[in-house]
């Protein structure tokens, strides 16, 4: 079956206007959320990682990863910043100039699990979750690869599966959503010797941050990241040094991602909806215009040519009437002169009588013909009304 | 035809702009960088001339000024300080060629005329000589980065002076007479300068940084000329970071002199409380203090005496006063963090690598929170002495020295064969094989630790008391609970700050080793510490 470019548009429309309607109401919410009551989440505290990587390959495998190329116990790898991707997520990096006078430091990234994910925001076709454990999850099936969702994340956390030709998907962490819905601990966190990550109810996680700061001062930045960073994020950090210095953002601030896009996604259902209305208005109106100036064309042509005409007669009467006088006027001069002729062959007659009865039948033959001929106008050709067509 | 011979001219404008551009940037960006980027290394000789600031705004960029610089070129013209130095009373003034400033432009000028004049004159002869327009010495872009560091007089420095002016201590020490406003030397009231010479000069009183050139460094030439030994007169003879460490220290400082106690009880001053009552029953608001020790474990008095060589509670009164800026006499002594209270002093010393170890790991609130290690330093008012019951007089500083010979460091290991040799750690075996900790090796090198030290030997006052670094939370025994009696399954909703079991057993190794600067094995290192499965 093929389907037309036409008819494609078509749906493609009428899925956006659907989605619009459907979810930005949800998203685009004014109320700040502040997370599921008992939702999960994770505190790292960074004076305790060590560097090991255990997490990594723990990650790896319950979330059934393919093996990297370098082992999971080969720490060199940590000479490089890495990020996440398709394959990996979560890395432990090392961040070696820091102020804390002590050694390198060490800060895991993963999704943050955030309470009002941007990637959810973001997403047209609700593939992405927060769910009521604090995980944010994916659902591949409705996922259309937009990627909107990797812009998206001001964590950058988000990878795409580009080797994959025919079923690329998001990947991200799940924060082990299938064994934490069955009380088991994430993947990380199980693996970590130290116990730099610490998972358990996030608000209980706050309290024990707070305390962890209160009991060591010196230790710690008075700082839990997380508590409130882009609206708040399950996961939550302790550290020594500034957060910037362990490579997370300082600049993101406090307001949730669906917040910040709000304004404008709200407008969409209104756009979506009034822009038909819109476009037919602004065409109606052009249409009424069009055809207003061209009635009124018509109408300007009418009365000019209507002008014309009067005025075309009017000098047509008046030539006729000049022409009727004037031969009036001959006609009573031909008729004087040939009175006055008759009158003198008369008086000739009285003197020579057998010439005087001849003049009269001869000037009603001359006069007559002539006056017809000359009375004719032309003013039907020259007053011609020129200067309508332009107005 | 025509239009490609315009299309040429065009395109070779363009490229005639583009090329002047880029040249031109280049030769400013060569300059920029030839003129911000220093070719000398950080100078403690950098003297900021703005003297001009106290008439107002300045109109130029200050003048970087490098003392030794001329210095060392007037010597090499066999002229003397007097070269820009006037004297004042014979005492070398340490302005420029002036006693005082008196009006902007006068000192303005003297600067100009005197400054251009000599480079003039030096370049005229031929020598190397400085600027003489202006931008040259007014430069916004003229920063030279300082390794200047402050300098002050600790005891052994004290010493070799009192020494080298046979102890005439009015040499140098004065008080101030209000009324007649004059300078006059007060026998056994010698203070710290900076008591009176402040940041910047007030009325009356000039600042530090005057006082201490004009005297020290007067001294300091007058005898040089003498033909004398005597101390600096550069800059960075004093200020340099590398030259100050040249300077002689000695090892084993004599005592100050000036009548000051060996030993005190710390407590309010008999003045502020006109009545003396006497202790209430229990009381152990004395504590007597070790003042000859402790003289010996700072370099200066000031470090405690910030403000005045006077008993703490003369300023920080039990109530708090105006002078001691409402600090009472308690918090003055056990400010966490403070660097003249004696506990955030003795706090200072447990970030020592060999006592980092366990005091790191001990939460900071707990010093208050053991209401026992009170007497450690306090004693009741009321105790039997040498037989007697007596009540204690504050001021009976034979009393306090008595007391203080019973503090000695006690501290004494259990035996060795008390202490286990070695710990199997097995419990969570599961990937690796079992640790094997060397336990007594441990506690040997922590005793060795405390022993060495007189502080630690005091407080550690039981035989227990050092084992508590990593049996934290059980009382002082021989035979403490295991780790896993507490520690068990993470995450316990119940009790959300202790770690897990396995946790518990890396933080506590880990943090210990790495606050004790031990970099073997490495954390990183599984098997550095467990066997390979």
């Amino acid at each position: 079956m093929s389907i037309s470019r036409r008819r494609f548009l078509g749906w493609l429309g009428a899925a956006g206007l659907g989605t619009t309607l459907g979810t930005t109401a949800r998203a685009a919410t004014a109320k700040h959320f502040t997370g599921h009551p008992g939702a999960g989440g994770v505190l790292f505290d960074s004076t305790r990682c060590i560097g090991c990587r255990k997490c990594e390959a723990a990650c790896n495998l319950v979330n059934e990863l393919p093996l990297p190329d370098q082992p999971f116990d080969d720490l060199k790898i940590l000479d490089k910043t890495r990020r996440t991707d398709a394959k990996t997520y979560t890395v432990v990096n090392r961040y070696d100039s820091n102020s804390s006078g002590s050694g390198p430091l060490y800060r895991k990234i993963q999704c943050n699990h955030c309470l009002e994910p941007a990637c959810a925001s973001a997403c047209f076709v609700r593939a992405f979750r927060k769910t009521e454990t604090g995980a944010v999850t994916y659902d591949a099936s409705v996922c259309v690869g937009c990627r909107y969702c990797m812009i998206a994340c001001p964590f950058e956390i988000p990878t795409y599966e580009y080797d994959k030709a025919l079923t690329p998907r998001v990947q991200k962490c799940t924060l082990c959503y299938p064994r934490i819905s069955k009380g088991m601990l994430p993947g990380c966190v199980e693996s970590c010797p130290t116990e730099a990550l610490t998972y358990g109810n996030r608000s209980e996680l706050l309290r024990v941050a707070r305390q962890r700061i209160s009991r060591f001062p010196q230790r710690y930045v008075d700082h839990v990241y997380g508590e409130n960073e882009m609206g708040g994020t399950s996961w939550l950090y302790l550290s020594a040094v500034p957060f910037r210095e362990i490579g997370l953002r300082e600049d993101l601030g406090v307001t949730p991602a669906p917040q910040l896009t709000k304004g404008a996604l709200s407008a969409v259902p209104i756009v979506v909806g009034l822009w038909p209305v819109l476009l037919t208005g602004i065409y109606a109106i052009s249409k009424r215009k069009d055809r207003i100036s061209d009635a009124e064309k018509q109408q300007a042509v009418e009365l000019a040519v209507t002008q014309a005409k009067t005025e075309a007669e009017e000098k047509l009467a008046a030539a006729l009437d000049q022409a009727k006088q004037q031969k009036e006027k001959e006609i009573e001069m031909r008729i004087k002169k040939a009175l006055e002729e008759a009158a003198k062959a008369q008086a000739e007659e009285a003197a020579e009588p057998e010439t005087g009865e001849a003049g009269e039948p001869e000037a009603g033959e001359t006069g007559e013909p002539e006056a017809g001929e000359t009375g004719e106008p032309e003013a039907g050709e020259s007053d011609k009304p020129e200067d309508e067509e332009g107005s | 035809m025509k239009k490609g011979k315009t299309f040429l001219r065009g395109t070779g404008i363009i490229c005639g702009v583009v090329f002047s551009v880029v040249f031109a940037w280049s030769i400013g960006a060569r300059g920029l960088v030839q003129s911000s980027a220093s070719p000398d290394k950080p100078r403690a000789d950098i003297i900021t001339i703005d003297a001009l600031k106290s008439f107002g705004d300045l109109e130029r960029p200050p003048v970087i000024f490098l003392h030794e610089k001329h210095s060392d070129a007037v010597e090499k013209q066999n002229k003397d300080c007097s070269a820009c130095h006037l004297k004042e009373e014979s005492r070398q003034s340490i302005k420029f060629k002036r006693l005082k400033d008196t009006a902007k432009k006068t000192t303005m000028d003297l600067y100009h005329a005197e400054c251009i004049d000599c480079h003039n004159q030096t370049a005229a002869v031929g020598q190397k000589s400085g600027p003489v327009t202006c931008g040259q010495c007014h430069r916004q872009d003229g920063q030279v980065a300082s390794s200047w560091e402050p300098i002050g007089m600790n005891n052994s420095l004290h010493f070799r002076h009192s020494k080298a002016l046979d102890k005439k201590c009015e040499r140098c020490h004065h008080e101030f007479n209000e009324s007649t406003k004059e300078l006059f030397y007060a026998k056994g009231k010698e203070g710290t300068c900076r008591y009176c010479h402040r940041q910047v000069s007030e009325e009356n009183r000039i600042s530090m940084r005057l006082a201490s050139h004009q005297a020290c460094v007067d001294c300091h030439l007058k005898q040089l000329a003498l033909d004398k030994d005597a101390g600096p007169v550069k800059c960075g003879s004093c200020h340099e970071p590398a030259q100050q460490k040249l300077i002689k220290a000695l090892k084993d400082v004599p005592r100050m002199e000036r009548n000051q106690p060996d030993a005190v009880f710390v407590s309010k001053v008999k003045e502020s409380q006109p009545v003396a009552e006497p202790p209430a029953e229990g009381s152990i608001s004395l504590v007597p203090f070790n003042h000859k020790a402790h003289e010996g474990y700072n370099d200066t008095c000031r470090v405690c005496h910030h403000a005045e060589m006077n008993a703490c509670a003369q300023c920080h009164t039990m109530e708090g006063a105006k002078d001691g800026r409402h600090i009472k006499l308690a918090q003055a002594m056990h400010q966490l963090g403070s660097n003249q209270s004696c506990i955030g002093c003795h706090e200072r010393n447990q970030k020592k690598p060999e006592c980092a170890g366990c005091h790191n790991s001990i939460s900071r609130t707990r010093v208050f929170e053991e209401t026992e290690s009170c007497r450690m330093c306090h004693v009741p008012a009321r105790q039997t002495v040498a037989g007697a019951e007596t009540v204690l007089d504050p001021e009976n500083k034979m009393l306090a020295a008595m007391l203080l010979e019973e503090r000695k460091p006690t501290y004494t290991p259990y035996p060795d064969e008390e202490i286990p040799e070695k710990v199997i750690i097995k419990a969570i075996s599961d990937q690796y094989g079992p640790a094997e900790l060397p336990h007594q090796k441990i506690v040997k090198t922590l005793v060795a630790n405390i022993q060495n030290n007189k502080i630690a030997g005091y407080f550690h006052r039981d035989a227990g008391t050092l084992c508590q670094g990593c049996h934290h939370a059980s009382p002082e025994t021989r035979k403490p609970p295991k780790c896993s009696s507490c520690h068990g399954k993470p995450f316990d909703a119940n009790n959300p700050l202790r770690p897990g079991l396995m946790a518990a057993y890396h933080q506590q190794c880990m943090e210990c080793h790495s606050a004790m600067g031990l970099s073997k094995p490495k954390a990183t290192d599984c098997t550095g510490c467990h066997k390979r499965k």
